[in-house]
């Protein structure tokens, strides 16, 4: 290891070794059109980890493999730009429509067995699943009477900690209401945000690969998920993939919102489209067949 | 009752473990009269070889929609010859439900579905030709454009050829214009084909 280089370039087959070794351990594809932003992020990692050259950083990557230089790799290459209440469309649908038929279906209040549960995945730096409690706590008249678990979930360590933190910028909080941000914020100087630690504290935060199954099985029996705009980042297995641990993370009956750019319709038929008057939603099917 | 936490806070935030159930116990459960048993185990075979035959001798007799999917999502990543070939088999089956999820499945195997591609072409069964289109169109890989374009010239079925046409319109351009046209002219009784090919000309043409 030497001094950090000036510049790293990357030929043509660096590139697409380092997407076939990145693509096997996460199912996110990169193809040639994203190959400006790869090579900054990847020189940035070579950079920080002091390595003079491509091929050494790339060695020692693999070598380590599931270890602290791929999750940064990881971090790196994941893009995490949100701010709260962000297509907040879905959000009115989750309280107009999904959350009473979900409450009808598991036996209506006073008689549900467990606590509703909502996944934010990925939750990246915490907006969504923070975003959720919100709306909850100030629209949604059954909280008074129903547990509600919220669950944010990413692979990127460095968003995770982040979330939980819970310090955000004007421009991330520029839609919440002044009342809310009087509320359930607490201003931390340097023009930042951070909210109040009982809605914190509320929200369990895991960090999984929606690709990878084994580690998903331990997320189970969800009512609502929220994972947006992000299938369209993996290739057609690596969604098929995420398709069938988002449908075994839910509920039967259970809700799958996806962002403005997803669809499902051409990743899996596991899952019922259903037409709501805020936009689509797709359902895991209650019955066997 | 209102917002409730799992359990106790950690940090960093936990990091989930994998699940460790042995590949021994997860083909047993392929048997399992639970359909949602059967599609975990299914799923959890991923990156299990030995299990390659068992998950392909279910393609054809799996009767829940759902346990085929994810058996085929998992037999999918393999992307071997032996997986291609065997699943192009179904391609011909009488279950729409099969050969659709099967060409579905193959669409996602860019390396070895080439291997593959040769017998389908020549197929004697125009709707295994048919079906063949339908995984060119979602194929990633570089030659699926020049493969639907043979396809257009050279298959003697106005169904297949139309098949082939629809898969190649999304990614069509205007130098594809003359492909398109001769088509019609090979097929001159055909009114789908002269319907799908008229409906398409104006966005490739850029006229209204």
């Amino acid at each position: 290891m030497v001094s950090p280089p000036a510049a790293i370039g990357l030929s043509d087959a660096d590139f697409e070794r380092f997407c076939e070794y990145f693509y096997k351990r996460t199912g996110i594809h990169f193809t040639s059109a994203k190959r400006y932003f790869v090579d900054k992020r990847i020189d940035a990692c070579i950079r920080s980890s002091r390595y003079d050259t491509f091929a050494a950083w790339f060695a020692a990557l693999r070598m380590s493999d599931h270890g602290e230089m791929l999750q940064e790799l990881i971090n790196q290459l994941t893009v995490n730009e949100t701010y709260f209440l962000r297509e907040d469309y879905q959000f009115d649908a989750m309280l107009s429509t999904v959350l009473p038929e979900v409450l009808k279906a598991r036996g209506g209040r006073g008689r549900i067995a467990g606590p509703l549960k909502i996944l934010s995945l990925p939750c990246s730096t915490g907006e969504e699943p923070y975003s959720i409690a919100l709306r909850l706590l100030e629209e949604w008249d059954e909280i008074d009477h129903v547990d509600v678990e919220i669950h944010g979930a990413d692979i990127d360590s460095d968003v995770l900690a982040k979330a939980a933190h819970a310090s955000y910028g004007e421009r991330s909080v520029q839609r919440v209401p002044k009342a809310w941000m009087n509320k359930y914020f607490v201003v931390v100087g340097g023009g930042r945000y951070q909210v109040d630690e009982g809605i914190r504290s509320a929200v369990t935060l895991h960090r999984v690969n929606i690709c990878d199954t084994a580690a998903m099985r331990s997320f189970r029996d969800f009512d609502v998920i929220f994972c947006r705009n992000v299938l369209i980042y993996f290739d057609e297995l690596s969604s098929r993939r995420a398709a069938e641990n988002l449908y075994g993370a839910l509920r039967p009956g259970g809700y799958l919102f996806l962002g403005h750019s997803g669809s499902m319709s051409r990743i899996s038929p596991i899952f019922t489209p259903t037409r709501l008057p805020e936009g689509l939603v797709y359902q895991r099917p209650t019955g066997a067949k | 009752m209102g917002l409730v936490r799992k359990k106790a806070p950690q940090d960093p935030p936990e990091e989930v473990l994998p699940d460790r159930t042995s590949p021994e116990t997860l083909l047993s459960q392929l048997d399992d009269p639970d359909a949602d048993c059967r599609r975990e185990a299914a799923l959890g075979l991923a990156n299990v070889p030995e299990a390659v035959h068992d998950l392909l001798a279910r393609v054809g007799t799996e009767d829940d929609p759902r346990v085929l999917e994810s058996i085929l999502t998992t037999l999918a990543a393999h992307d071997t010859e032996e997986v291609a070939g065997s699943l192009a088999v179904h391609l011909a089956s009488d279950e729409a439900g099969l050969r659709t999820a099967v060409a579905a499945a193959l669409a996602t195997m860019p390396s070895s579905v080439p291997a593959v591609l040769p017998g389908l072409l020549a197929a004697p069964d125009h709707d295994v030709r048919v079906m063949t289109a339908m995984v060119l169109a979602d194929l990633q890989h570089p030659e699926a454009h020049a493969w639907l374009v043979r396809m257009i010239c050279e298959d003697p079925h106005p169904n297949v050829v139309t098949g082939a046409i629809d898969a190649l319109l999304p990614s069509a351009t205007a130098d594809d214009i003359p492909l398109l046209t001769d088509a019609v002219e090979r097929f001159p009784d055909d009114p789908f084909l002269r319907f799908t090919v008229k409906s398409a000309l104006p966005r490739l043409t850029g006229t209204p």
